[in-house]
């Protein structure tokens, strides 16, 4: 039973769904309709004007603001795939060596890791700004004692996107380390005995048992990493505001920069619904995928 | 572990377990470096900060970069700003997720899992796609350069709905009914017998709610439009960067840097069992 009326139901369910109703899902389709716009953000929605595929044509036109837009959308999509290939594979090593259970000390390394998903990001980036330094920064001292030369860091346009993933992933790492070791518990310690018998190695038992039974863990991670990597706007808002040379204009960054600060909301809007479409795609391109590979 | 697993990990070779130590180890120093580093920064003297090769260790530990941060920023307004928009935050989205939670596992209505799947849908866009209308339409109430402007659009997230939701539907229905025959209305159900058997999940979506809203940046950067008075501590913390550009403020920075740190990382320290256990609530529970 524990079925109750409609009625109690819908006084437990207004508060939520007015809040994300007005607050979410309005501004969302906003969004949608501002993109079709030309709009200033200083002025009310009643000011916008009727363009059609205006905006589109312009973020994706040869003039500025088209080659900033793609510059922005391709630095995001670069920040996004390398976020996703260097955490993934680290959560599921760093997963591995905390669940084991031949060395103590598993729960503190959980620990330690998770502990930098805490720090606000804002801090994460001026602590990093400092360690990337080129001079007087710990990183190019820790590489020069093992004979590495000094790297630019954030001051190439060629390093600093990266700079930028690494700061992330080390962020990020701990949140993930602990979706993979969830993922880990779940997969019955049976399986891995019945295969020691049958005289699989280690290396056999983790391509055989152990990765095929993370697929949908991976899966919810690559989805998650996703979202939260299109976010980034803290290192390049206060570190390297977009530069050098455009290679860190993300579009997070771009998107408020556009629409708030020079209030072009029609244009920041059409970016915000390229965006949403993007992720869509890759979303749902990652879903087939791993479906695919499970009725294989 | 079986009998036949543990005779095998017994003779596995000893290097095996060195070679485990060491990767554990070299794992926890990266990334505990940072932090660490961090905070030794925020003890030194400006000289210090700037030598070449670095000095990893304050010679003479001075507290001297917090004074100069406290000159520079209304430290303590900064961190009731945050305290006030974290807690008030987290107080609304505990009330809001647990009572569409409830509905969501134990109430039945036309339409519930379309609705639910609306709802969920809404946790995976990134919030700078309703960034610019949503700042437009705080503006038009009222409510910009304010706290409650910073509030009130996050008092409900479906995350929450979902964690609770998980949670809620693992309460044995007998319970409920029960309270039911004996007329009890659905709030106090959820308030008074529901709550405090989840209470462990509660704590979990508490804290998260708690830090991520303590740590956010882009929206009340966006909301508040420079009012200085309102400004959580970790935009007051941008502004010491562009103080005093240059090598000499990174004590300043990492003294601000820490101050920002320490609510959200001793919270986690002291409460990391039910961070976990929402990470993984949201993970496996489906």
């Amino acid at each position: 039973m524990a079925k109750a009326f409609s009625a109690s139901a819908g006084i437990m369910l207004a508060p939520a769904v007015t809040l994300i109703g007005v607050f979410v899902l309005l501004p969302m389709l906003l969004t949608i309709w501002l993109s079709f716009q030309d709009w200033s953000t200083q002025t009310p929605f009643s000011e916008a004007s009727f363009v059609g595929l205006g905006n589109f044509h312009e973020i994706f036109g040869p003039t500025s603001v088209g080659r900033d837009f793609k510059t922005a959308l391709l630095n995001t999509a670069i920040y996004t795939a390398l976020s996703v290939v260097l955490i993934l594979p680290l959560s599921v090593v760093f997963g591995l060596l905390v669940y084991q259970r031949e060395v103590a000390g598993g729960t503190a390394l959980r620990t330690v890791l998770f502990s930098t998903y805490m720090v606000p990001m804002i801090a994460v980036a001026l602590v990093w700004s400092k360690l990337y330094s080129p001079s007087e920064g710990p990183l190019n001292q820790l590489l020069w004692l093992v004979g590495i030369g000094p790297q630019p860091w954030l001051s190439s346009p060629r390093s600093a996107l990266i700079s930028i993933v690494l700061l992330n992933v080390w962020q990020q790492v701990g949140y993930f380390t602990v979706l993979a070791i969830a993922g880990l518990t779940q997969i019955p310690g049976s399986l891995y005995e019945a295969a020691t018998l049958d005289g699989a190695n280690g290396r056999e038992q983790f391509r055989f048992i152990t990765l095929p039974l993370l697929r949908r863990t991976l899966l919810f991670s690559a989805v998650i990493a996703i979202i939260n990597a299109v976010q980034v706007f803290e290192p390049v808002a206060l570190i390297t505001q977009g530069g050098p040379v455009g290679s860190t204009n993300v579009l997070t960054y771009h998107i408020r920069r556009v629409g708030i600060e020079r209030a072009q909301g029609g244009l920041g809007s059409a970016m915000a619904v390229m965006l949403m479409l993007s992720l869509i795609v890759c979303v749902s391109a990652l879903f087939a995928f791993v479906n695919r590979k499970d009725s294989e | 572990m079986s009998a036949a697993a543990r005779s095998l990990s017994r003779k596995r070779p000893s290097g095996r377990k060195a070679l485990l130590a060491t990767a554990m180890l070299l794992v926890a120093v990266a990334s505990a470096f940072p932090i660490a580093w961090m905070v030794l920064s925020s003890l030194k003297t400006p000289a210090e900060t700037m030598q070449v090769p670095p000095v990893w260790i304050p010679r003479t530990p001075t507290l001297e970069a917090y004074d100069k941060v406290a000159g520079v920023v209304n430290v303590g307004r900064s961190m009731w700003n945050s305290l006030v928009i974290a807690t008030v935050t987290t107080a609304g989205i505990l009330v809001t997720s647990m009572m569409a939670g409830y509905a969501f596992a134990k109430c039945s209505f036309p339409r519930r899992s379309l609705l639910f799947s609306l709802l969920i849908a809404t946790m995976f866009l990134p919030p700078i796609v309703t960034l610019i209308p949503l700042y437009r339409m705080v503006g038009s109430i009222g409510l910009s350069a304010s706290l409650a402007g910073i509030i009130v659009p996050n008092l409900a997230n479906a995350f929450g709905i979902f964690l609770m939701r998980q949670f809620i539907a693992g309460v044995p229905d007998d319970l409920i009914d029960a309270a039911r025959m004996d007329g009890a209305s659905e709030l106090l159900i959820l308030f008074k017998i529901v709550a405090p058997s989840i209470a462990p999940a509660i704590a979990a979506l508490a804290l998260f709610a708690f830090v991520y809203h303590w740590n956010s940046y882009l929206w009340p950067l966006t909301v508040l439009q420079g009012n200085a008075d309102a400004y959580p501590i970790v935009i007051s913390l941008s502004r010491l960067l562009s103080y005093n550009r240059g090598a000499v403020n990174t004590g300043l920075v990492m003294a601000g840097a820490t101050l920002a740190v320490l609510p959200p990382l001793v919270l986690f320290v002291f409460l990391q069992r039910f961070f976990v256990d929402s990470i993984v609530g949201s993970a496996i529970k489906g």
